[in-house]
């Protein structure tokens, strides 16, 4: 195993309301190595994003705030660090990147001078020639063409592919430890999709930053994730390394993710079957059922699901590594396969 | 596109415009309006009388030639005499623009100032308890009518206190000024809260913009953010803002010239309404008209200095 850069340890995030208080993260735990990929996955409002602000010390407070748990970043806190120190972090030693690359950047200042920003924030000892270089470098490195003349452009000149290639090229100018993608592609057309992705995967390898992939879509992280949390209602429900999880899911939910992908039969082109829903809707954070919060859409549930036992803690499943959240979890269930 | 030829291309249609401008014109002072020979003439005129004045204001003619003389007005500013004072409007005009200019222009950046540093201010302390004061100051002294602010500071701090003159006015330098503070400060106090307002919500707006993340997502320090980021962006409805001012600036302000016996603009152009002085009502509209159109064109052209996004279009 490779080194941990970046341990997320019962987190849970708060946001205040009208209504009341809701937990949008609620005690959820994983670890980023060095070099590898964890992707997390779930629906709007399962509360991936707000676990990756919280990393990044942006939860608007108020109304949020992490309540508890620790973010260690290479052993040091950083929930509750000074702001200051914090802002020495955001850009330099974590970067993350948005699904709106349309409206990311701002529109009134060049993209070179965009990149040219952070590089002065983190690297205040380049000159200014240095770090001018160091942009058209970055726009080389994310694949932008002739990068010389793009620097002086702004970023309504930029198709939303190469709008995304010059926010990578931001975040990667400090050579971050982790970079955090928040749906980086699904405002992207699919066949850019897969070259942002390969983009990732690419400079990945060549800096050794370790990545979170937030995503919605499961075909997403088969192709780029090692392993793999599944967010339910705030929670990880099913984590694995993404084999295991796409061979042998063991959460109904997982199941059913998996289920609303359409697929085709490679040899006939026809589709294997019909495509599936999850029935139902995900319950209100204002109105959490008691028990387990899947119940009421789950395939499987019980009467032990609705409350008898508490709410499903993460436990071990057969193979190593291999944790899901659920009383009654499937058996016989061949997965997709990779 | 360069910029010239953009600024040429802006001024050319400018004619269109103000040939529109001058038909509404047209339609409202030779068309809709009574005949003048019933207010320059009254009840017991001859039918002969009303021929030769009709003859002298060019109103026998058909419309097409009462319409190039409105248009001849716009280009020349050649706006005749007024019935009342029989002066020329011209001069009329130039002997009020200096009182107008002394309250409006003062007014003018001390009110947009204020307005936009308190605005940067709350923006940035946005929720918290000052924001929430200034919201509540600013309600309540919109609340109250103009003519109070009017009122009480006339009876107040001119006739009480004696700190400045009630009314009036000394034309020159530095004559001009006890008149001149009193209604400078009584609509300052009357405008902050509207323009700190619309400034707050135009910063707003910024502030929560995608962009806005970004920045911060790179480490910027929220000064940098409020200051580089935000109001740049913001400069765009803030400069609107701004120069749609400023034609406002040389008309002079209605109520209050009236109400200070200030010999401005504001002042003549009400007195002219009072007395159906039609010429004079005409040279102010057509003269607000191309203020407006000149500053229309001034505000288009800083909007490609400002945004890029312009430059292209």
């Amino acid at each position: 195993m490779s080194e941990k850069i970046l341990e997320v340890k019962d987190l849970v995030v708060e946001f205040k309301t009208d209504r009341g208080t809701i937990k949008a993260v609620n005690g959820v735990n994983f670890d980023v190595f060095k070099g590898k990929t964890v992707g997390i996955v779930g629906e709007s409002g399962s509360g991936k994003s707000v676990s990756a602000l919280a990393i990044m010390g942006l939860i608007p407070n108020p109304p949020g705030r992490v309540a508890s748990g620790q973010i260690l970043f290479n052993g040091r806190s950083l929930v509750n660090m000074e702001a200051s120190e914090m802002r020495k972090i955001r850009g330099n030693k974590i970067a993350m990147i948005f699904q709106e690359p349309m409206t990311s950047l701002n529109p009134v200042f060049t993209i070179g001078n965009q990149i040219e920003e952070v590089i002065e924030l983190h690297q205040p000892q380049l000159s200014r020639k240095e770090r001018e270089a160091k942009a058209v470098d970055m726009l080389r490195l994310v694949g932008i063409p002739s990068p010389e003349k793009r620097v002086k452009e702004y970023p309504h000149q930029l198709s939303g592919g190469m709008r995304q290639r010059v926010m990578i090229a931001i975040a990667l100018s400090c050579e971050p430890d982790v970079l955090i993608a928040d749906e980086p592609t699904t405002a992207l057309d699919v066949t850019i999709q897969a070259q942002i992705l390969e983009l990732m995967k690419k400079l990945q390898k060549e800096l050794g930053m370790g990545i979170i992939l937030i995503t919605h879509d499961l075909g997403v992280v088969a192709e780029t994730c090692d392993t793999v949390a599944v967010m339910y209602c705030g929670q990880i429900v099913e984590t694995a390394d993404v084999k295991t999880l796409f061979n042998h899911p063991r959460h109904p939910y997982t199941k059913g993710l998996m289920d609303s992908i359409p697929s085709f039969d490679s040899t006939t082109g026809h589709k294997k079957d019909r495509l599936k829903t999850i029935e139902g809707m995900v319950p209100s954070l204002f109105d959490l059922p008691a028990g387990c919060n899947f119940q009421d859409r789950c395939v499987n549930v019980t009467e032990q699901c609705r409350g008898s036992l508490g709410e499903p803690m993460l436990r071990e499943m057969e193979l190593p590594q291999h944790r899901a959240a659920c009383f009654n979890p499937l058996k016989e269930f061949e997965g997709k396969g990779l | 596109m360069n910029l010239y030829s953009y600024i040429l291309r802006r001024l050319l249609y400018v004619i269109p415009v103000l040939l529109g401008v001058c038909f509404l014109i047209f339609i409202i002072f030779n068309v809709v309006a009574p005949d003048p020979a019933y207010l320059l003439l009254g009840r017991h005129a001859t039918i002969e009388q009303i021929a030769t004045l009709h003859r002298e204001l060019g109103i026998d003619r058909p419309f097409w030639e009462q319409y190039l003389a409105v248009v001849k007005t716009a280009f020349t500013f050649d706006f005749g005499y007024s019935w009342s004072s029989k002066q020329q409007i011209w001069e009329m005009i130039k002997a009020g623009a200096g009182p107008s200019l002394s309250i409006t222009v003062p007014l003018f950046v001390i009110t947009n100032t204020i307005a936009i540093s308190i605005a940067l201010l709350v923006s940035f302390y946005r929720g918290k308890f000052i924001d929430k004061a200034v919201l509540l100051i600013s309600i309540a002294m919109m609340s109250i009518s103009s003519l109070a602010y009017i009122l009480f500071g006339q009876y107040f701090f001119a006739y009480k206190l004696g700190l400045f003159e009630i009314s009036g006015y000394e034309p020159g330098f530095p004559h001009f000024i006890p008149y001149v503070i009193l209604p400078i400060i009584l609509y300052v106090a009357i405008s902050w809260g509207p323009d700190t307002r619309f400034y707050r919500s135009v910063i707003l707006d910024e502030v929560y913009q995608d962009y806005v993340r970004t920045a911060r997502a790179k480490g910027v320090g929220e000064l940098s953010i409020m200051f580089k980021h935000v109001l740049k962006n913001a400069m765009i409805p803030i400069l609107t803002y701004v120069i749609i001012q400023i034609p406002f600036l040389i008309l002079g302000l209605l109520l209050a010239e009236a109400f200070f016996s200030i010999p401005g603009l504001g002042g003549i152009t009400i007195k002219a309404i009072n007395t159906s002085d039609f010429p004079v009502i005409k040279a102010m509209t057509i003269l607000s008209a191309v203020g407006f159109i000149i500053f229309g064109v001034i505000t288009d052209v800083l909007y490609t200095v400002v945004d890029p996004r312009m430059r292209l279009k």
